[in-house]
Order: C-alpha cells, then sequence, then structure tokens
C-alpha cells in the first residue's frame, strides 16, 4: 500500500465540482448537530456519484448546504466547495442565485416541491431560461417544447400547455429534470429524485438520466439510500454515516468488495431476489447516532460487529485508501478494522 | 410449511371474483355518481393455511385495498371472499369480531398507526379488552409484556408514548398489537416501507420468525420484489385491479411468465454493479392507465411489449403457465383463454400467439 | 387457540440493541401540557387571573365587604374612597361589594352557557364527523340553519317567548354556541377519523363507541378546548350584553352588564359607577382569550414537538 498516486483521479479533465472539508452545523433547540463532518469528494464531467446513507446520515444536508439551500440562520457551513473553480460558499446570494440553474441543476424527491401548481409546464420552463439569459419568449417555448420531449414527454407540443396535477408522478419527474437541465448544466443533484416513483418508472427515469448525462458530460450527484440503484448508476460511491464519509470508491470496490463494516451491514441487511431467502437478513443492531450527540472515535463503533481495534472508541479514523480500484480510482475507507485485512 | 405441494392445499382465505369499486361523484350539490374507480375488479386469489403469500403490484394497483377487502375494512363491492370457510362478506356483528380477532393488520407507517395519546401498553392490551382476552389487570399487564417480549421489545417501555420511539420500534408495537387477539391470519401492508435499511431487515426477520413460531399465515403486501421474495412462500402479482401472475416465490422470481411480472421484475435495481450494466431492462412505456378507465380485454395490452389481436377482445383468465406446479398467469401467450369481451362465456384457445411458442418468451431478452 | 411460546425459547431472538427510551419521566400528557403553558408568560397570567375571579365569585359574600343591595341614601353616587374603592350607585350602594357579587351571576351564565353549547355541540359535530353521509347532511344543515340566525335576535326571540332571566339568557347563549362547537369539533373528526391509528383499531376489532371514546374525540379535542376558552370570554360578553338590553338577570340582582347599563346613564357625573364593572369584563374576557390563544399554541402538535423537541 504505497501508492499516493491513486489520491489524483485518472480522468484529466478538470473536475465540475470539488468539494473539500464540508462541515454543516445546525443549531437546534437540543444542541448544536453536526450533520456534516469534514467530506471531501469530486465529481468530474459526465462522471455519477452516488452518496448513500441511511436517514439523519447527513446525505442530504451535505448538498442542500452546496446551494445554500439551507436556513442561514440556524445553519453554520464551512469547507470548501468550487463549482467550475468557483467557491460556493463564499458567494454572494445573488451569484448563487445566477449559478442555480445554468452551473447546478437540483431534482428532488418529491416533484410537487420544485413545480408550481398554478402555472402550467411551460410557463415554469420558460421562466427558468429566460431568467437566465435574454431568450425571446417564442424561442423560449420552442426549447420548452424541445426539452419536453428530450425528457419523453409524450406528445410534448400539448403537454407545454398542462398544469402539474395533470401529469403522473413520473412525468412529473421527467418536467423536473426538464427543469433542471434546461440551461445544460455542469452539475446535476438528485435527491432520492426516484424514491417516491414505482420501480418500473424509476427503471424509465434512470435511463433518461444516464442518456442525457453521456449527451451533455452533465456531472451527477446522485443522493439515495438504494444501493440497487447506486449500483445502476453510479460512477463512484460515497457512503455516508454520522455526517462522515465511512468509505468511497468506484461502485465495483464498494459494493462488491466493501471493506467498512457500516458498508457491509448495509449490504447484508439487503434481501436479495438472487439469494437463498431461507437465511435471515444481516442486521445492524441499534440506531443511528444523534447528530448532537456523536460518539468519540469511530461513528459507527457502538453499532459495530467487529470493533478489532483499541482505537475504535477512542480514536477517529481517517479516510485512507484500501485498495486500487478500477481505473485506478482509489479504494478508501474510515475504519481502524481495514488496516489489518490489508496488511 | 412452505410447501403446500401434496394434495389439495389447506385454504384459509379465499376471494373469488372479489370487487371493490368507489363510485366517483361529480361535485356540487347533486353529487351524481359518474363513474367507478375500480381499485380491486374481479380477483381471484387464495392463501393457504401457515404459508406466506407475498403481494406485489405498483402503487395504485389495487393491492392495499385487496388486503383490506380480505379483512373488510374495505367493504367489497363483488365477488366473495371466505375466512377459514365462513363467508366474510354476509358476516354479522359478532362473526366480524371474531375475525376482526383471527386476522390481524401491520401498517405501512409506523408513525401513524400508533395514537400518539395512548401507551404502548394501552395500544398492545386494546384487542385484549376489545375481545374479553385475559380477563383482569394482572393478566392483561402479563400478557403485554409477553408479547413485548415476543417482538423483541423490552416489557419495561409499557408505560412510554409512541413519540419516544424510533421506527423500527413502532412498527414492533404495531406487530405486537396485531398478534394480541392470537390471530391465524396477518396481514402486513407495506410494513417496512417506511423504514431504513437496516431497520427493514430487523422487521423482516421477525415477521419470519413470529410466522414460523406462531404457525401464522401472512399475506405480505409490498411493492418490494426484493423483500417479497425473501419473505414469501409464494407470489401474486397484482396489475390495475387484478391479479395477473400467482406461483411459487422462486418461481414467479425466476421464471416469470406474465409480461408484466417479467418488466416488473427486470426493473428491481440489484446492488450488485456487474449484473446491473449486463442486465437488459424491459421498460414500459407509458403509465399505468386509471383505474376508471380500464382497457378492455387484458389491463396490460396497452403496455405489453408483446401484444397481439386478441388481447384486447378476450379479458384472459389464469391458467397454469411454466414448470411449476400451482403457477399461473393470466396472458393469452400461453393460450387464449378468458371471456370475451363482447360476448359472455369461456373462450377455449382460438388462436394461438404469432411467432413464438407459449412458452412466452419472446425477444424480451 | 394457537398457544404463544414463551418467548425465553425462542430460537435466536436477536434483541436489538436499540437504546430503548430511558431516563425522561413518563409524563402524562396533560402535564406535559401544564408545563408548556406555564412557559407562556401571557397565558400563564390569564389562566392565574381566571382561577382568582372564580375564586371572588365562589367567595364572593365573604368578600363582598356590603350586601348586595344595602342603600345609603347619604352616599349616592359617591366617587371612590378608602371606604368604597370603587364608589357608589345612585342607590348609595357600594360598587365594589356588587362587582364581587356580580362576578358570580356573569360567571354562572357564562360557565352553565358554554357547558351546555359545548356537550350539544360536541355531540352533534361528533355524530356528523365520524358518521357522515345523511347524518352529517341533516345535522350539519340543521347548524347551518341555527347558525344563519343573527344571535341577538336569536336570543331576544328565545327571552322573548320563555321571559327573562338568568336560566333562559343561558339557554338563549347555549343555543347561540352550538353550532360553532359542531362545527369546530366536526372539522376536528373529519381529521382524526382518516388517521391510520384510527383504522388500526377498527382492524382489531374496536367497535365505534370504543372508537370514538379512545381515539377520535381525545386526539379532536385540542380545537374544542380552544373554542371553549374564546367562547367563554364571548359568553361572559354576551351576558353583559343581554342584561344591558333587559334581557339577562333583572334589577337589582348584581349583574357587570345590569351595572353597566345602569351606570351608562351616569356616565358623566359618576364615571366609576359604569367604568368598574366594565373593566371587570374586559379583562375576565381578555383573560379567557389570550389563554385560549395560549392553548392554540400549546395544544398545536408542531408547536409541542417545536417546544418540548420531544418528537424525531
Amino acid at each position: 500500500m504505497s501508492a499516493p498516486s491513486f489520491e489524483k483521479p485518472a480522468t484529466a479533465a478538470a473536475p465540475v465540482l470539488e468539494v473539500e472539508d464540508l462541515r454543516v452545523d445546525l443549531r437546534t433547540p437540543r444542541g448544536t448537530a453536526h450533520v456534516v463532518n469534514g467530506l471531501s469528494y469530486t465529481v468530474g464531467p459526465g462522471e455519477t456519484v452516488a452518496v448513500v446513507g441511511e436517514s439523519g446520515s447527513g446525505k442530504s444536508v451535505s448538498v442542500l448546504a452546496l446551494l445554500g439551500l439551507l436556513p442561514a440562520r440556524t445553519a453554520t457551513v464551512t469547507g470548501r466547495a468550487l463549482l467550475q473553480g468557483e467557491d460556493l460558499l463564499t458567494m454572494a446570494p445573488e451569484r448563487l442565485r445566477q449559478v442555480r440553474g445554468p452551473g447546478a441543476g437540483m431534482v428532488f424527491q418529491d416533484p410537487m416541491t420544485s413545480l408550481n401548481p398554478v402555472l402550467t409546464v411551460g410557463r415554469q420552463l420558460t421562466e427558468g431560461l429566460r431568467a437566465h439569459g435574454p431568450v425571446s419568449k417564442a424561442a423560449a417555448r420552442a426549447r420548452a417544447v424541445e426539452l419536453l420531449g428530450e425528457v419523453g414527454l409524450p406528445d410534448p407540443g400539448r403537454a407545454v400547455g398542462r398544469y402539474p396535477h395533470e401529469l403522473s408522478g413520473g412525468m412529473r419527474q421527467r418536467v423536473v429534470i426538464a427543469m433542471a437541465l434546461a440551461n445544460s448544466p455542469a452539475l446535476l443533484i438528485a435527491d432520492e429524485a426516484t424514491t417516491a416513483l414505482d420501480v418500473t418508472v424509476q427503471a424509465q427515469i434512470l435511463d433518461l438520466v444516464e442518456r442525457l448525462q453521456s449527451e451533455h458530460g452533465t456531472g451527477v450527484i446522485w443522493i439515495t439510500h438504494d444501493l440497487g440503484v447506486v449500483a445502476g448508476i453510479a460512477d463512484r460511491v460515497l457512503v455516508m454515516y454520522g455526517g462522515r464519509c465511512v468509505e468511497d470508491g468506484t461502485v465495483d470496490d464498494v459494493l462488491e468488495r466493501p471493506v467498512h463494516p457500516y458498508t457491509r451491514g448495509l449490504l447484508g441487511a439487503l434481501p436479495d431476489l438472487a439469494a437463498d431467502p431461507d437465511e435471515d437478513l444481516a442486521t445492524i443492531a441499534g440506531t443511528p447516532p444523534a447528530p448532537t450527540d456523536l460518539p468519540a472515535g469511530c461513528v459507527f463503533w457502538p453499532r459495530c460487529p467487529v470493533r478489532g481495534d483499541a482505537r475504535c472508541e477512542t480514536e477517529q479514523p481517517p479516510l485512507a485508501v484500501v485498495g486500487r480500484g478500477g481505473a485506478g480510482l482509489p479504494h478508501r475507507a474510515a475504519t481502524w478494522c481495514a488496516e489489518r485485512e490489508a496488511s | 410449511m412452505t410447501a403446500p405441494g401434496e394434495g389439495a392445499p389447506d385454504v384459509l382465505v379465499s376471494a373469488r371474483g372479489l370487487e371493490v369499486h368507489f363510485p366517483i361523484r361529480s361535485g356540487g350539490a347533486l353529487r351524481r355518481t359518474t363513474g367507478a374507480l375500480r381499485a380491486v375488479d374481479g380477483v381471484d386469489l387464495d392463501v393457504y393455511r401457515g404459508e406466506t403469500l407475498g403481494l406485489v403490484g405498483e402503487s395504485g394497483c389495487g393491492k392495499s385495498t385487496l388486503g383490506n377487502a380480505l379483512l373488510r375494512l374495505v367493504p367489497p363491492t363483488g365477488g366473495t371472499v371466505t375466512f377459514d370457510g365462513l363467508d366474510v362478506t354476509g358476516m354479522g356483528r359478532r362473526q366480524l369480531r371474531e375475525l376482526r380477532r383471527r386476522a390481524g393488520m401491520v401498517f405501512q407507517d409506523p408513525f401513524a398507526s400508533l395514537d400518539p395519546r395512548r401507551t404502548v401498553a394501552q395500544t398492545v392490551s386494546e384487542p385484549l379488552e376489545v375481545h374479553g382476552l385475559h380477563p383482569g389487570r394482572q393478566a392483561r399487564v402479563a400478557r403485554v409484556r409477553e408479547l413485548l417480549e415476543l417482538v423483541g421489545l423490552d416489557p419495561a417501555v409499557a408505560a412510554r408514548y409512541p413519540h419516544e420511539f424510533s421506527g423500527g420500534q413502532r412498527q414492533r408495537v404495531g406487530i405486537a398489537r396485531a398478534l394480541a387477539g392470537e390471530p391465524d391470519f396477518l396481514v402486513c401492508d407495506e410494513a417496512i416501507a417506511s423504514l431504513d435499511v437496516s431497520v427493514q431487515a430487523q422487521v423482516l426477520n421477525l415477521l419470519r420468525r413470529l410466522q414460523r413460531q406462531l404457525g401464522l399465515t401472512l399475506l405480505f403486501i409490498s411493492h418490494d420484489l426484493s423483500a417479497v421474495r425473501h419473505v414469501s412462500d409464494r407470489i401474486a402479482v397484482m396489475y390495475l385491479g387484478r391479479v395477473v401472475e400467482v406461483g411459487p416465490a422462486a418461481a414467479v422470481a425466476a421464471a416469470p411468465q406474465m409480461p408484466y411480472t417479467r418488466a416488473l421484475l427486470s426493473a428491481v435495481p440489484l446492488p450488485h454493479p456487474e449484473l446491473e450494466r449486463s442486465r437488459q431492462r424491459i421498460v414500459l412505456r407509458g403509465d399505468v392507465p386509471s383505474p376508471s378507465r380500464v382497457p378492455s380485454g387484458c389491463r396490460f395490452r396497452t403496455r405489453c411489449p408483446d401484444v397481439f389481436e386478441p388481447c384486447p377482445d378476450v379479458d384472459p383468465a389464469l391458467q397454469p403457465v411454466g414448470s411449476a406446479p400451482g403457477h399461473v398467469a393470466a396472458c393469452h401467450l400461453h393460450g387464449v383463454v378468458g371471456t370475451p369481451v363482447d360476448g359472455s362465456g369461456s373462450t377455449p384457445a382460438a388462436s394461438g400467439p404469432p411467432g413464438a411458442t407459449a412458452s412466452g418468451v419472446r425477444g424480451t431478452g | 387457540m394457537t398457544q404463544l411460546p414463551t418467548p425465553g425459547a425462542t430460537p435466536a431472538a436477536p434483541p436489538p440493541a436499540e437504546p430503548l427510551p430511558t431516563a425522561a419521566p413518563v409524563r402524562p400528557r396533560w402535564r406535559e401540557t401544564l408545563g408548556l403553558l406555564a412557559r407562556n408568560p401571557t397565558a400563564a397570567v390569564s389562566a392565574v387571573v381566571l382561577v382568582l375571579i372564580v375564586l371572588v365569585a365562589v367567595f364572593d359574600e365573604t368578600l363582598a365587604p356590603d350586601g348586595p343591595n344595602e342603600q345609603d341614601p347619604s352616599l349616592q353616587l359617591q366617587p371612590p374612597s378608602w371606604a368604597h374603592p370603587f364608589g357608589t350607585d345612585e342607590f348609595g350602594r357600594d360598587v365594589f361589594s356588587r362587582v364581587i357579587l356580580g362576578a358570580a351571576t356573569s360567571l354562572r351564565v357564562g360557565f352553565l352557557s358554554v357547558a351546555f353549547a359545548l356537550v350539544v355541540g360536541t355531540l352533534i359535530g361528533l355524530l356528523a364527523g365520524f358518521y357522515g353521509t345523511w347524518v352529517d347532511d341533516v345535522l350539519m344543515r340543521l347548524m347551518d340553519v341555527l347558525f344563519a340566525f343573527p344571535a341577538v335576535l336569536l336570543a331576544i326571540a328565545i327571552v322573548a317567548i320563555r321571559g327573562a332571566g338568568p336560566a333562559n339568557a343561558i339557554l338563549a347563549i347555549g343555543i347561540v354556541y352550538v353550532p360553532i362547537f359542531a362545527r369546530v369539533t366536526r372539522a376536528s373528526v373529519l381529521g382524526v377519523r382518516e388517521e391510520v391509528y384510527v383504522r388500526a383499531s377498527r382492524s382489531v376489532g374496536a367497535s365505534d363507541w370504543r372508537l370514538i371514546t379512545r381515539h377520535v374525540l381525545p386526539n379532536a379535542a385540542p380545537p374544542i378546548i380552544v373554542q371553549t376558552s374564546v367562547s367563554l370570554a364571548f359568553a361572559v360578553l354576551a351576558e353583559a350584553a343581554l342584561s344591558f338590553l333587559g334581557l339577562g338577570p333583572r334589577r337589582p340582582d348584581p349583574s357587570w352588564g345590569l351595572m353597566l347599563a345602569d351606570g351608562r346613564g351616569f356616565i358623566e357625573q359618576a364615571w366609576w359607577y359604569a367604568v368598574f364593572p366594565g373593566l371587570a369584563i374586559v379583562v375576565t374576557v381578555l383573560c379567557f382569550n389570550l389563554l385560549g390563544d395560549g392553548l392554540r399554541d400549546v395544544l398545536d402538535p408542531r408547536q409541542r414537538t417545536l417546544m418540548a423537541g420531544s418528537g424525531r
């Protein structure tokens, strides 16, 4: 294990997004919640990075923080987040508004949170287009029809005149994706974007995102709790627990050769369509730590079935390289147990 | 009890031609009925004693309504349901109460299914009070303790209120309540859908253990095919108000015989990147039609990749398919059997499917 | 009957090592509510003042220095003094004593009329909301008809038919408030009726009676409690208004409304005659309203979560 060159991704192109030591504290009635605790990752052009974790792991907050979507009165965000070289965290609010859209589009779990129920789909799309550049009404409308066709809405010429409630959940999510992609952003952030959808509709949306991504070279951050979705869509995976990244690497490394006991537990807990159902599922005992009261040492140790090291309970393990992944990308894990295995 | 193989299986719950139609009323003072939402639309289904039957389908397919209708928690508008030989649809007050004791339900959202103003003990002992079981304060307290231990909770939590618990713990309380009357039959309606992955596994394990330990018959309703495959002996697939395929879990999961089941299975994301890359997904066209405008004939025909000429004209009946015994599907690819749309009565196979054989493995990769 | 095996003998039932709620003592809901109310100073002060007013009404005869109708013709319309802190009226009666003795009348009319409206209105709203369909249609249309009458006109009509007096004032005010309670209750019940825990109770065989008394009513209660507090304020005002119009308690019985009516004629010579009973009304009504607002905040589950930090 002596190859520091792993640290730099092999892809030559400049990353779309570089996040460095991102930390988010939220003030709550029960004290300060340390929701994100030192997160660093990069997203390259055309690359999909999946951020996985269970509820309370800080996965959603970590991206809301990037786009300044957390309440300023209660949230403290530190670190750096360079979107095409510009730091999102120190950006003036006016500039940040301009960046959302052309710079980074967002898709949330519930499409209705992004759609205005009293405006037609076309109106919402053209407004987004015209807000970020001088576009004539007619041109914007033509582009809206084109976008709706691109995301697979049947009869886009008529669909522009429809209201969100007239569309099914899957179709609404397509419209939201069209809105997010309207200004050809360099980065697309999807937060549990297919969680509320049926599997067959989810399959349609995943296909769509993959196709659009390869056409436009968009970098994608895909936040989900569903490891199956991750396997299908991600290039790289970042597993979050207790506001920290506990393991990251290529999708094959993390899902097929997981190192961190939490990642292993998560995968073991999944019922598998192909596996022998006669065995009980592996479970992770206990519940995730409250972000107001994180354990000292490794965040996972109170629930960890291994606890293979004296330092588990006292010293926080660094995110260390545990192996060489495909394309020379590092596979890293923040656990004291991994070193023992590697050596 | 995983093999209802030999002889005639012992049926505990049975539905025949079950229908639940909700009237669609126009607005305004007169509230004229303008149509019907056919949530459950002619379901034939047997649940064998001691088995776990998984019921899968996408949102709006009527699987939850079916589960409720089997227990008459939603009144059926047509067809019959029998429970242990008794006609559920015609039950009087007393019989219905006994049915409520013998059949329990576990709900989806553990945050909504427990009364926030009642303690765990009050919630779990409600069935005991309703049915006069374990009379006397002491006996009830003891029974509540026993039930809490059974679902893996510390009996000391009996005096606490739901808001003090996590989702998984609340779901255990919900299961304890459903088991209080010592039921034979348990309907789990999306019981793990709102839980985190690691907690889902805990609840799935618990349900399997309880099923074996108590000899329960389980109807496990879920949209999560992997979970259904994991817990079920048999799987029933629902589409737009109708059961379209039923069979042994392994057979349905490995060799689905109806194009919809195939599409559904192929859409399930699996946590294996290499498999995902090599897998050919069947992406269905369009959306599920509204249950108020069900297509004629086979209701899947508007999205089916294998549609051919009898599909709009003949409403397919369940027929034996595949190689596993007890595997049935409603699909003309296996021979045109069913009710013609314009007339009545069953037609024997009028024509074979084009091109392929009745095994139904055409062009879907 | 399936016999449940003893849990001790079960094969490998892994007890979840989940931290079960510990430490914090189990606090009944009403204790929690009181605790939260104490943290809302306005509502807490209002509650204390109201308790004082009720105590005054209960011990009125002990507290009042003079009897209600003790006259001293030599002391007509005297301004406030040490002997008569609220002055005297045109018959030389002590206004302070009469305000104290009037409290009982005013509050009794207020409480009893609201109690009547609460019982009848809640029952109607509960039946309409829980059963829906034609029961709902019939009952609520009836309430609409009642609601359509101007309140004062309705009260005057009732008093005109049955004669003036405290009992009829109670009935009149009570009937006016029935539709309000019915509507509030029905709206709240409609929400609770659809809760999953109500379906869950039905699924274990609970009867309608049980569902209503154990689940629906307790969970539908908060808005009704708030409405009660607010209605008490209005009822005290209404009693004053009816007395003022001569439709409530009759002279010479002490009542705030009557005193206000009588004092009005002397407002230029003897401001204290009308002002002190008026103040009593204002303070009581204000306190009921403020308490109602406080309860509204405290009983709102979202507020409860925010303030107590107990929801997750």
